[in-house]
């Protein structure tokens, strides 16, 4: 060690520029703000700093009287956390509303899909305008042929289970009502001999 | 020295310590001015935690962390603090007073110190820490500490030019 004392010693004549004036009121500001932030949010009982606050000089005090503002505080976000937050949301909002939207699944139609009957609700029901009927057969059984009383022509007898399925809809509301109910239907059809 | 937050006078603490502080932060500051902003805030941030100022590490080490902060804030900082990293920079220049042609020529050689060790010298130079409180304030040993100090000594009187 003893080959730098020399260099010690020359580094040590070396004096670094003191700080400027207005660092000293800044601080003074600084810890000011600090104080004054420590008394309004801390509830619990009286510290040192409190017991023993700060005693400015008058010169300190009419510095801080100055108009002398110390730095702008900078405030910082962590973005990643509200984003993420922000994005499920939109992600939570986005996937409500297509659930709502969704149409219904249609069950496949073996039969004819008809226009909606044209008539009116009842009373209770007065907003509900009707939206479609479907018919699904399901089961269709061909009973052969048979003949009518008195008859001479044989008619072919088939018998169908269908299942019938009325909607209405409400257009103001977006609520919809569907009735759906099981039904049996014979069907005679002529059957000419050649 | 006693508690930086029961000082009644701790104009004369901040004074004592405050030249030495804004060095210490001038290494990563470009200016003065941001070196004082460095300070100030570490400063009123160690006061706000009721250190005791006879703990300087852990008041260098307040400077440090928020210097390393205000350097990675703004992207040409950030862009600085690389070059920084490497051990030719000659950006960031210690404020002394000079006065004459020999501490100017210390001065140059001081720039041209890796960080690493010009921030012990700082340390145990202007402001007197020792190697327990430098090894302290970096998170490095004392062993290490010292090293880096007779490193950068044998850096300056290698890079001195010779009276």
């Amino acid at each position: 060690m003893n080959d730098f004392s020399e260099i010690e010693d020359k580094l040590r004549k070396l004096r670094p520029v003191p700080p400027s004036a207005d660092l000293m009121t800044r601080v003074e500001r600084g810890l000011a703000e600090a104080r004054h932030g420590e008394s309004l949010h801390s509830g619990k009982g009286s510290t040192r700093l409190r017991e023993r606050p700060v005693r400015l000089g008058p010169t300190a005090r009419q510095a801080s009287t100055a108009g002398v503002l110390p730095r702008e505080r900078r405030i910082h976000f962590n973005w990643l956390p509200l984003g993420l937050g922000l994005a499920a949301a939109a992600a939570l909002v986005l996937f409500a509303r297509f659930q709502l939207e969704r149409p219904v699944k249609k069950t496949p139609a073996l039969a004819a899909i008809t226009p909606a009957p044209a008539f009116s609700s009842p009373s209770s029901t007065a907003q509900f305008v009707p939206a479609g009927l479907t018919q699904v057969v399901y089961h269709t059984r061909d009973e052969g042929l048979h003949f009518r009383n008195n008859s001479k022509q044989p008619m072919r007898r088939v018998r169908s289970h269908t299942r019938e399925t009325l909607r209405w809809r409400n257009p103001t509301t977006g609520a919809s009502l569907r009735i759906s109910y099981p039904s049996e239907e014979v069907s005679l059809t002529p059957v000419s001999g050649q | 020295m006693e508690n930086v937050a029961t000082d009644e006078n701790w104009k004369t603490c901040f004074s004592q310590v405050a030249p030495g502080l804004v060095l210490f932060a001038r290494q990563w500051a470009r200016s003065s001015a941001d070196a004082e902003d460095i300070v100030q805030e570490a400063f009123v941030r160690f006061w706000r935690k009721q250190h005791d100022i006879a703990n300087r590490g852990l008041l260098y080490a307040a400077v440090r962390s928020i210097a390393l902060d205000f350097l990675r804030r703004d992207n040409r900082r950030a862009r600085r603090e690389s070059t920084a990293a490497s051990e030719t920079d000659q950006t960031v220049q210690p404020m002394f007073e000079i006065e004459d042609e020999s501490q100017r020529a210390l001065v140059a050689a001081l720039d041209l110190l890796p960080n690493e060790q010009r921030e012990v010298l700082v340390m145990k130079i202007w402001n007197d820490l020792t190697f327990a409180e430098i090894a302290s304030a970096l998170e490095i040993s004392q062993n290490t500490a010292a090293s880096r100090y007779r490193y950068a000594l044998a850096n300056l009187k290698k890079n001195l030019p010779p009276i």
